[in-house]
């Protein structure tokens, strides 16, 4: 789980210096009235626009007849963002940026996470249970917790590979399959991504209010986060209903990432609120929301494989919403006997509610 | 092979927006699109009014064709940047990348779903046969394939708008710059669009880019 915090260290970083550095920072307060300026050079020297372009360059609007949005701007004003060198137009800028360092480690990221759940898997298989099952059951989610879980996970599905192929499909997926249907595959792309994200926000809330008060910080949380990583020799560390690693994905991928993704996401998505319709905002919040999709999709994988082919009983218990007395003991220990001293309130025997 | 470029000159134009009249009429450009714009710096300040009609620079390293998620653009041996509709899935990111805001979006649904982008062809169509109804319809006239200029240019009534080959717009541009007398004028977007010449290049406008970013 290091390594999780870690990321989340960079996000930080990463979230608080995407934003660009405008030129308007970087210019002196001018002591003369530009328009005085620039009248005054057409007198002294005729000709000389100089005085004019470098109001143009600042990105101000100007008169124009012509309605549309930024229509009264000649040219975007200058902008930098982290890692690059020299002031460009701020469309420029985004570009390379997009292009360039998000394009190239977030694409790298997404393929290292995957190799590394996969040579995890081949090298030291699923973790499996120590003791045969008892036959009894436990209650482990309830229907209205799996509901919040899957709507919220198959949206979450959607929203990654279709984000995934319109930043990374030009490379990957277009020389395979052609032009005309690639862009027919974006296009649904485009679609299935505005139209599943208000239903991907819609249940992320719920989700978390659901969920936010078996992760709160509590005792055994450190020691966990510094031995867990020992479930992959067999040795389980005691923990309450979710260990500190679940409690890392959720605080730090679904309340801080996805929240981060939704507030840029719907920044992103409605272009014509005039709050949101500068293109320096668009800039800004597509920048925030690839990183952090990123993160958030690598992360996703680490959590899929756990849920699913990574620990046995993982996904039939977020599935049938009942677990087995072996694997409550051997997997989240101090949940299973508050289960088992009636501290906590959940239906010990409860027969499975839906047969593989 | 001639480089097509687009110059203003900010000395002669007279913001009638002839050539945005011009140019919606001849590609019968959709509703809520223009294609080219004028816009009026000082707008109505004696002494310091100046205006530019800006539309797609066909930039040598187009931002738009970079960011493009499904790669719609394509150059011509002209230099021109033009897209194909066909593939165009209305993201948007072009507008966001394009220094002078030449993408256009006419609105396709509710919240500003926004359909194939439009812009400026440098009157020279699109991926269809050239002079073809289907062109037409959807870039409008392929002025280049006819043996003509883009129509903003050819209408302008000062010829403050020149559009064409980059060397000889350049060339008479110099001349209007020696005739002028003036100092540090400049063809402005030169720098944006299409970067500094090579050095010892004949017939380009060198544009006097002041220290600290381009024009």
């Amino acid at each position: 789980m290091h390594t999780l915090s870690r990321l989340m260290g960079w996000l930080v970083l990463a979230l608080a210096f995407s934003t660009p550095v405008t030129a308007q920072t970087q210019q002196q307060a001018p002591a003369v009235d530009p328009i005085k300026q620039q009248q005054q050079r057409g007198v002294d020297q005729p000709g000389n626009n100089a005085p004019v372009w470098r109001d143009v360059r600042s990105g101000a609007p100007n008169y124009t007849s012509t309605q549309g949005r930024e229509a009264g701007v000649l040219i975007q004003p200058q902008a930098r963002f982290p890692g690059q060198d020299a002031m460009t137009t701020a469309g420029e800028a985004w570009r390379k940026f997009r292009n360039g360092p998000i394009t190239f480690y977030g694409g790298w990221l997404v393929v290292l996470v995957g190799a590394i759940m996969a040579a995890i898997y081949f090298a030291m298989g699923p973790i499996r249970l120590h003791d045969k099952p008892s036959g009894r059951t436990i209650e482990r989610f309830t229907l209205a917790e799996r509901w919040a879980h899957w709507v919220m996970a198959i949206s979450f599905c959607v929203l990654a590979v279709s984000g995934l192929i319109l930043l990374f499909g030009k490379h990957v997926l277009l020389p395979v399959i052609g032009y005309t249907l690639f862009a027919w595959l974006s296009a649904l792309a485009k679609n299935l991504h505005n139209f599943v994200a208000p239903l991907f926000i819609a249940s992320l809330l719920v989700f978390i209010v659901m969920y936010v008060k078996d992760n709160l910080p509590e005792k055994g949380d450190l020691s966990w986060l510094l031995n867990g990583w020992k479930m992959f020799k067999g040795e389980h560390l005691p923990s309450g209903r979710f260990n500190a690693g679940e409690k890392a994905w959720f605080w730090g991928g679904v309340v801080v990432l996805c929240l981060v993704i939704s507030v840029s996401g719907v920044m992103l998505l409605f272009p014509n609120i005039a709050a949101f319709e500068l293109r320096a905002t668009f800039q800004q919040a597509s920048v925030v929301h690839a990183i952090a999709s990123v993160l958030v999709i690598a992360a996703g994988i680490g959590h899929i494989y756990m849920g699913t082919v990574g620990v046995e009983g993982a996904y039939g218990n977020m599935r049938d919403g009942v677990t087995d007395e072996t694997w409550a003991k051997e997997h989240h220990q101090y949940w299973y006997d508050d289960v088992k001293s009636g501290k906590v309130a959940a239906k010990a025997g409860a027969a499975p509610q839906a047969q593989r | 092979m001639a480089r097509m470029k687009f110059l203003c000159d900010a000395e002669r134009c007279i913001e009638c927006n002839g050539c945005v009249t011009a140019c919606k009429n001849e590609n019968e450009v959709p509703w809520g699109v223009n294609r080219r714009r004028v816009v009026t710096i000082n707008d109505g300040v004696i002494g310091a009014e100046k205006s530019i009609s800006v539309a797609c620079m066909h930039c040598s390293d187009a931002p738009c064709m970079a960011v493009c998620p499904v790669d719609c653009f394509y150059k011509t041996a002209d230099g021109v940047v033009l897209h194909d509709k066909d593939l165009c899935i209305g993201c948007g990111y072009c507008f966001y990348a394009c220094p002078f805001g030449a993408p256009q979006f006419p609105q396709a649904g509710a919240f500003g779903l926004r359909g194939k982008m439009d812009k400026c062809t440098f009157c020279a169509g699109g991926p269809e046969d050239d002079k073809s109804n289907a062109e037409f319809k959807k870039y409008g006239r392929n002025r280049l394939a006819e043996g003509k200029l883009p129509a903003c240019a050819e209408m302008c009534s000062t010829k403050a708008l020149l559009g064409g080959d980059g060397d000889v717009i350049a060339d008479i541009y110099r001349e209007r710059v020696a005739r002028r007398g003036s100092k540090g004028a400049e063809a402005w977007g030169w720098g944006s669009a299409y970067g500094q010449p090579p050095k010892g290049a004949q017939g380009g406008v060198a544009p006097a880019a002041p220290a600290g970013g381009k024009s």
